[in-house]
């Protein structure tokens, strides 16, 4: 390789510039932490100083005593869990299928399936919710999980991490006259884990994080989410709850968070090597 | 024996695999965005139990009210303010780090994507906080400079800046993602050939990296549209409910809010049908677009 | 009897045909090589013996049935792959069983496969690594013995050795034909490589753009070619070919003439014939710079070093032609004499470009090619 010559100010000027702008994008974070563990008079009155100095509980503690925080965060888990294996499992097929297998209506169902993506929640918002009271589950957790499940985006990253096993493994179990429950299970699976971790983790998060149907079909606390809960806590006029918001919005962040530190590697590298084609 | 061809034994397998999926999305996709079509040419309330066919009144209604042009009006804002913070900063970005930067390449890529693992509700209320207009840290230090700060929230303009800007902080570490992986694939010779003609950098950028990229800056351009303006609704719905006046009001929101808010499914429907044929020509547009360019990269 | 036939196989996709009806048969425990260059289709005819493609026409029978339909796990055949296709995420010796556990196969008689296989092809204590941790001849080996334990019937290879280094693939070769001749399965490998194929093959198909050119001993391929391409495609350099007429006794060139030995003169004087091509091997002719009594005048152009010896390209006619010497001296510019030897010249139709064939005189007394036949 070749040396490059760029001007000697140049690299530093960028590290500037990208270390300013990650300083104003985690800020928030450490806000809401170190907010959290504050008293509400100390934190108030300077809102600049972030440190929890004097340390405290007691936002915890009042807020754990104003909701049911236990079975909130119960909630939110099961509806992820549940809409992560069930997106993981579906796309996982379906990708095999489009990749390994020919078959009649092969592009256009693809392309169906993709386009999708670009089909905004507001398109199919009313149906949507109409048919999920119509079955019964409304105010119901499981209400919210069925709508998120047509999601186009697993089906993407899986295929596109199978496209990368090349063709002839699978011929040469097609020679071995191995069957494809066992190609799908002794080949497949294991040469795509890394992106099917990686797309659960992130279909968890989403699932997690998940707004939109929550708020249309959750309507009583007990059966909140905690992103729904959450929003009891805004006020922008400022007020007394102030630092119990910054507790519960850390509760809500902890785990996407420390799943993402976790497995970094993997998400980073899926959706680098997903591309789009 | 019997014997089966290959290719037909495997045609209904492939169908059984996508059986879960082709009924999730009938049941949840596509019966609803027919549906959708479907209301916008009949008034109804949700509750009663009649419908009224209407055939397209319900197109003229809204697009003849003053309200739905403001709307139109504040998402084109929104769409320009998402570009530039999500298409084009994370653009220079995934250069500077990619091909001008020699180090700490992982630790950027690592941090700069960690707000879009975080909650659009918990962002707005940490935003909400921070932002605030009297306590907030940023009030604080503008104090200093004896400069006031708007209350945003109440003022048109400021508060689709301030939503925005929310929404940017967590999609611009997925768009760098995606944009930086695309770049990482433009061939380094390439590069390093117009380094030894001696091409400056920002030449490099514009002449090879964009065009060479230009398939997944397109994706990104698409989604920043699609996916931002849906990304708004939460904060706008969290913080402002669309005040003041329908100010920080967008297209999804409305949607929404004609809906389950004033209970009119039919505007709610004939607004959403008008929103994806805009959709679907970007959607086609991005489609040749794309192709274009792949058969170009062969 | 596990011969395979093929009877005008054709295989296209849409509307560019790939295969062309193809004929030929694979004897039983013969080592058929299919050689072409790239494109011309013999991977695909590969791959259908195989079952990996579609047949679009024609029959393909192994053994006594017709197999068109029959699924590929269930022709009973082993195949070795061109990137070897071992599963990265297997150990060489999950890699070497695994077709093999699924099919439940005892585990005994696994165990016993596996254990010959590994010693004869020198892959013990490699057992337990991963595919990424072998060198590319292990891996090549591997890929072989993961073939040899299936114990199938017929033995395909596709390219196997192309991604071996030139001095591997000598070896590689050496040791395919040793397992071949312990297993006689009937065998048919595909390359381009025509030395590979020379070394391997019992018997060699040339095919070109999907169409059969010649299938025929290594020897007959070189000797004999049936048409013109397979005298161009074989032997390196290539063939020097040249448009003539005949009449008189001699072949007319644009302005020199050769005149013939007996054999041919009596040979062709009893043909049908147009316009000719007339061919010679670089290693046949010989050079001179006396002025020889029937010899083909020619300049010097430039001379190649090919280490043992050396490559004179000279200027006949405005053609150009290669001939070897083992003298360096030939200088650019100098005007040559070509000494022809009439045992080894090659006369075709122009038209479709196929041998006249050869003076009986000459066939017989070919002696290593006889003899070859025969067999």
């Amino acid at each position: 390789m070749c040396t490059m010559k760029t001007k000697k100010g140049m690299p530093v000027f960028w590290h500037v510039i990208i270390i300013s702008t990650i300083i104003i994008l985690l800020f928030p974070i450490l806000f809401a932490l170190g907010m959290s563990f504050k008293p509400l008079k100390e934190a108030y009155n300077d809102t600049l100083n972030f440190l929890p100095i004097p340390f405290t509980l007691e936002n915890y503690h009042a807020l754990f005593e104003s909701v049911d925080v236990v079975k909130i965060t119960w909630n939110t888990f099961v509806i992820a869990t549940i809409i992560t294996f069930f997106k993981v499992v579906t796309a996982f097929l379906a990708a095999y299928a489009f990749v390994f297998l020919e078959f009649k209506g092969k592009k256009i169902l693809y392309f169906l399936l993709i386009g999708t993506m670009f089909i905004p929640f507001a398109a199919t918002m009313i149906p949507n919710y109409l048919f999920i009271s119509k079955i019964g589950l409304g105010d119901n957790i499981f209400g919210v999980i069925f709508p998120q499940l047509s999601d186009a985006v697993g089906i993407f990253l899986i295929r596109q991490s199978m496209r990368s096993i090349p063709i002839s493994l699978i011929e040469a179990a097609r020679l071995d006259q191995i069957k494809q429950r066992h190609i799908m299970r002794d080949i497949v699976l294991p040469l795509t884990r890394p992106a099917i971790t990686s797309t659960g983790i992130w279909f968890f998060i989403l699932a997690w994080n998940e707004y939109v149907w929550p708020v249309l079909i959750l309507k009583s606390v007990e059966n909140y989410t905690l992103p729904l809960a959450l929003q009891m806590f805004i006020s922008s006029e400022g007020g007394t709850n102030f630092t119990v918001a910054m507790a519960v919005s850390v509760i809500t962040l902890i785990i996407p968070l420390s799943l993402y530190l976790i497995f970094q590697r993997y998400i980073i590298g899926t959706f680098a090597s997903s591309g789009i084609k | 024996m019997k014997v089966k061809s290959f290719v037909r034994e495997v045609n209904w397998k492939a169908y059984i695999l996508l059986i879960p999926t082709i009924i999730i999305f009938i049941l949840f996709m596509f019966w609803p965005f027919a549906y959708t079509i479907f209301l916008s040419f009949y008034d109804w309330n949700m509750v009663s139990p009649t419908k009224e066919f209407v055939g397209i009144d319900n197109y003229i209604a809204v697009l003849s009210d003053p309200i739905t042009f403001k709307v139109f009006k504040n998402t084109g804002v929104y769409i320009l303010i998402l570009l530039v913070i999500n298409l084009c900063i994370p653009y220079v970005f995934a250069y500077v780090i990619d091909i001008v930067l020699k180090r700490w390449k992982s630790f950027y890529k690592a941090t700069l994507f960690l707000p879009s693992v975080i909650s659009l509700v918990v962002s707005s209320i940490l935003f909400t906080w921070m932002l605030n207009p009297v306590s907030g840290p940023l009030a604080l230090i503008l104090q200093q400079f004896n400069i006031p700060m708007p209350n945003w929230s109440k003022l048109d303009g400021w508060a689709i800046a301030i939503l925005s800007m929310i929404t940017s902080w967590k999609v611009f570490g997925y768009n760098f993602i995606l944009l930086y992986a695309s770049i990482n694939g433009v061939s380094r010779e390439i590069i390093e050939a117009a380094r030894l003609d001696g091409m400056p950098l920002w030449r490099i950028f514009f002449s090879i990296v964009i065009p060479m990229s230009s398939a997944t800056g397109i994706y990104i351009f698409i989604i920043t549209i699609v996916f931002g303006l849906q990304y708004v609704f939460t904060p706008i719905k969290v913080i402002t409910q669309g005040e003041p006046n329908y100010g920080s009001s967008n297209i999804m929101y409305h949607i929404y809010h004609e809906a389950f808010v004033l209970y009119r499914t039919g505007h709610s429907a004939a607004l959403a049908t008008v929103m994806m044929c805009f959709f679907i020509l970007l959607l086609i547009f991005e489609f040749r677009f794309v192709e274009r360019s792949v058969y170009y990269e062969n | 009897m596990h011969a395979i036939q093929l009877k005008n196989i054709q295989k296209s996709y849409g509307n560019h045909e790939v295969v062309k009806s193809l004929s030929f048969d694979v004897r039983n425990g013969e080592r058929l090589v299919i050689l072409g260059p790239s494109g011309c289709g013999k991977s695909t005819t590969l791959r259908m013996i195989a079952g990996l493609e579609n047949i679009t026409d024609g029959q393909l029978i192994m053994g006594e049935t017709v197999m068109n339909d029959v699924d590929c796990g269930k022709r009973n055949v082993a195949m070795v792959f061109q990137n070897y296709s071992l599963y990265p995420h297997m150990s060489v010796k999950k890699n070497i069983t695994y077709g093999l556990a699924v099919k439940r196969v005892p585990k005994k008689e696994i165990n016993k496969r596996l254990s010959e296989v590994l010693t004869m092809l020198e892959l013990n204590g490699l057992e337990n690594r991963l595919p990424r941790d072998l060198s590319g001849g292990q891996r090549q080996r591997v890929a072989l013995a993961r073939a040899i334990v299936k114990q199938s019937e017929y033995f395909l290879l596709d390219e196997p050795l192309s991604n071996l280094d030139a001095q591997l693939r000598v070896s590689a070769r050496k040791e395919l034909v040793k397992i071949h001749d312990t297993f006689q399965q009937t065998m048919v490998y595909v390359t381009h490589d025509q030395v590979e194929a020379m070394a391997i093959g019992h018997r060699i198909a040339i095919l070109n753009q999907g169409e059969l050119q010649m299938i025929d001993t290594p020897e007959n391929v070189y000797h004999r070619p049936k048409n013109t391409f397979t005298a161009k495609f074989i032997g390196s350099p290539s063939m020097n070919l040249t448009e003539c007429d005949y009449h008189d006794g001699c072949l007319h060139f644009q302005q020199q003439q050769l005149k013939l030995d007996n054999n041919w003169v009596n040979f062709l004087n009893e043909k049908r014939r147009g316009r000719l091509i007339f061919g010679f091997r670089p290693e046949h002719f010989t050079l001179s710079y006396r002025k020889e009594n029937n010899a083909l005048q020619a300049m010097v152009q430039y001379v190649e070093n090919y280490g043992e010896n050396y490559g004179v390209h000279l200027e006949f006619e405005s053609k150009e032609f290669v001939i070897l010497s083992n003298l360096k001296h030939w200088i650019k510019g100098d005007t040559v004499y070509m000494v022809p030897n009439f045992e080894r010249i090659h006369l075709f139709n122009k038209l479709d470009g196929i041998n006249l064939d050869y003076p009986n005189a000459l066939k017989e007394n070919d002696l290593p090619l006889q003899l070859n036949e025969a067999k």
